[in-house]
């Protein structure tokens, strides 16, 4: 008999703690977004900075110590989130209401659309707001405000394997897309099925990037002079029938519905690729490979990839929290402090004394990791090319769709299912709804 | 009367703990997902409030999403299908005696021991066309000149795909099986070889009837299994080209994490959970049945 009670008091007990596990976590002293921290009188800033590398959190945990030390009064809570998670994480914090004071992610038109954020420029002096690389700040206008700074960037080139292409008779990178297809052919003529001529990544990863270099290149792009979506342009219908062509001819590597570029980045690293559109930082290190980065053939435009960082909207936030955000952003895009982590993770800085102080100064910083310092040619050579990047019209609230859609064209023509001018015309028509 | 109330009580404590894992971890995620899918939601996660049926029709009116239903129909019964046949005549010949039983036994649960993940990613490195394995044996003992693209075509992509799922499915059903037919007496196929029976007669009249609950144990939890599967389609393709290779699983994933359309991805799931529900009361029915006139 007390056996048995003993068991049913366990069980009991047993259930209780499970109730009381599944219950709502109200600490008391917590530190919400932006609010006071609990007994210290402290204001909490719950910060989610992206992974960009192994050693990010190295990175923040020293600045937020930094931090912390010169501003006694703010306390710094700084979260790394991978890249594969971030949207699910901040979702979830969203619906649970737990979002955080300052994201670093890509992309900003949803939660503006959902009336998430504040205004990014209310938290900017104007000598900062003056510092940042007018194309990035005016990338992150949406109806003229600007909702999100840009944190860091890259931009993308023609990567040529000189060695390859020499060998195949072809002295200079090609500058237009009939060049390009004539060096294919010499290097298929030349090594056969030893060496892909062209890397094509039109995945689900990031065919999207794949659309941008070819519809702006020969002429086209999303929108048209007045911001409006033109995806059925002419020129966007050459381009997507060209990159059919590309495939049809055998030049690409033979997966490029599912082929990502980190498998194509290694092979042109590995010397078994010829050429390939890559972010400037695409060559492993220890490549052999002599190669060089040339302008993307056609127009010349370079597509910058810039991600951001944002402010969300506090209901109990007072000005303490506004003093406490502006002196993150003072702090973080000091120009020693920026310069360090750019060389650090191995992007391009958003403010134009960075990129200066990098022009000239980039081995006095090392990259994380590892004891190399940066290399003040290589950001003088890239820095000069981002001003003239463009970028995807991520302040457009129909960007989302429209990047799955033009992944789904590109797909959809070179698989032969569909033409290139039908498939642009439904994807317009389902935009513009 | 005490101890009456206690041992009346007592069945129910001891189940709590069940009923309350079961409860918040099964039926509050199923009732809020039925929720969701009837809801307006933000591509930042916010749920705005009741659409009606609006997700459903965005769903329905979606090429993609049939042509999703197409594939998840076939790729269920093709990889159930084959993979009950293959494990059943596998389970007959490694219930037979010979030397290296053991060893060939060990060797058959392998693909259905390995994580499906680390499967998934081996098989679509052995038939990458540019580095892929297959192409490179093929070649090295001459039965290609050049590497063969085995995955040109979206057909091409799934079937490699349902091929995968065979492969990591069928030793499931051939350890089911091979139970089974460990528990056939061998006397009653003794007594038919004496009455005259042939191999044929034997596997009807004696080894299929006997080892029948074995194979439907391993059936329905196969459908369930890869009806559900996700990580085969999502590693080899995602989907690609086109979303022409995706299964529902993979489909509403897309749809959530990728595409940041939850309402439409609740929609998606609640249409598979009432598939699979409706799938499973066929078999309740018929066990149920089955039971009452045994």
């Amino acid at each position: 008999m007390k056996k048995k009670i003993i068991s049913v008091l366990l069980c009991t007990a047993m259930v209780g703690t499970m109730l009381a596990g599944c219950g709502s976590k109200d600490n008391g002293g917590g530190s919400e977004g932006g609010s006071e921290g609990g007994d210290s009188g402290k204001v909490a800033l719950d910060v989610i900075i992206s992974q960009y590398g192994n050693y990010t959190q190295d990175w923040w945990t020293e600045f937020e110590k930094t931090f912390e030390e010169a501003n006694k009064d703010i306390d710094l809570n700084i979260e790394i989130v991978s890249w594969n998670d971030i949207y699910s994480v901040v979702n979830t914090r969203i619906s649970s209401n737990e979002q955080p004071d300052i994201l670093n992610i890509s992309g900003f038109a949803d939660y503006v659309a959902d009336d998430l954020l504040m205004p990014a420029e209310e938290y900017v002096s104007d000598e900062l707001k003056a510092n940042f690389v007018q194309s990035f700040w005016e990338s992150n206008d949406m109806d003229g405000t600007v909702w999100a700074l840009p944190i860091l960037a890259s931009c993308r080139s023609l990567f040529c394997n000189v060695d390859l292409l020499k060998e195949a008779g072809i002295e200079n990178p090609p500058a237009t897309w009939d060049e390009v297809l004539a060096a294919c052919k010499a290097v298929q003529d030349k090594f056969g099925k030893d060496i892909v001529p062209w890397g094509l990544d039109i995945s689900t990863d990031e065919g999207q990037a794949a659309f941008s270099y070819y519809t702006w290149n020969f002429g086209g792009g999303y929108v048209d002079d007045d911001g409006n979506w033109a995806l059925n342009s002419k020129e966007n219908v050459e381009a997507v029938e060209y990159i059919k062509k590309l495939i049809d001819s055998g030049y690409c590597n033979s997966a490029p519905f599912t082929d990502t570029r980190y498998p194509l980045q290694d092979a042109f690293s590995a010397g078994t690729l010829a050429m390939m559109i890559g972010p400037m930082n695409m060559v492993a290190a220890d490549s052999k490979v002599n190669y060089v980065a040339a302008d993307l053939p056609g127009e010349k435009t370079a597509l910058g990839v810039c991600d951001q960082l944002m402010v969300f909207k506090d209901e109990k936030a007072d000005d303490a929290r506004t003093a406490a955000i502006t002196k993150f952003f003072d702090a973080f895009y000091e120009c020693e402090t920026y310069s360090n982590y750019m060389v650090y993770e191995g992007f391009l800085p958003a403010t134009q004394d960075a990129s200066d102080n990098l022009a000239a100064n980039a081995e006095k910083y090392t990259v994380g990791g590892s004891d190399a310092t940066g290399s003040s040619e290589y950001f003088k050579t890239f820095c000069a090319v981002l001003p003239n990047c463009k970028f995807y019209p991520m302040q457009k609230a129909e960007w989302m769709d429209v990047r799955n859609g033009v992944i789904d064209v590109e797909q959809q023509v070179c698989e032969g299912t569909v033409g290139a001018q039908e498939a642009l015309d439904k994807l317009q028509e389902s935009v513009a709804k | 009367m005490k101890k009456k109330t206690l041992a009346m009580i007592q069945p129910y404590v001891w189940l709590l703990p069940s009923v309350i894992l079961m409860v918040s971890m099964i039926l509050i995620p199923i009732v809020s997902v039925f929720k969701i899918s009837f809801s307006d939601v933000g591509r930042s996660g916010i749920v705005r409030g009741l659409n009606g049926v609006q997700n459903y029709l965005d769903i329905f009116a979606e090429p993609t999403f049939w042509h999703t239903l197409q594939n998840t129909v076939i790729w269920t019964v093709v990889v159930v299908g084959v993979s009950t046949v293959f494990g059943f005549v596998l389970a007959m010949v490694l219930n037979q005696e010979f030397k290296g039983r053991k060893f060939v036994r060990a060797v058959v649960i392998f693909p259905w021991a390995t994580a499906l993940i680390i499967q998934s990613v081996i098989w679509k490195y052995i038939i990458n066309a540019d580095y892929g394995s297959l192409n490179i044996l093929l070649k090295k003992i001459g039965l290609i000149d050049g590497f063969v693209n085995w995955t040109k075509t979206a057909g091409s992509m799934f079937g490699w795909e349902c091929w995968v799922g065979i492969f990591v499915t069928f030793p499931f059903v051939t350890f089911c099986v091979l139970s089974g037919l460990q528990s056939i007496d061998g006397s009653l196929y003794e007594s038919a070889s004496v009455d005259g029976a042939s191999f044929w007669q034997k596997l009807f009249k004696i080894t299929l009837p006997l080892v029948a609950p074995s194979l439907t144990v391993s059936t329905v939890l196969n459908i369930i299994y890869v009806f559900n599967s996700f990580p085969i389609v999502w590693t080899i393709s995602k989907g690609a080209p086109a979303d022409q290779t995706h299964t529902l699983v993979t489909y509403l994933y897309q749809l959530s994490f990728t595409d940041g359309k939850g309402g439409h991805a609740a929609a998606v799931s609640v249409i598979g959970f009432v598939i699979l529900a409706f799938c499973a009361s066929i078999y309740m029915i018929l066990s149920l049945r089955g039971e009452e006139e045994s």
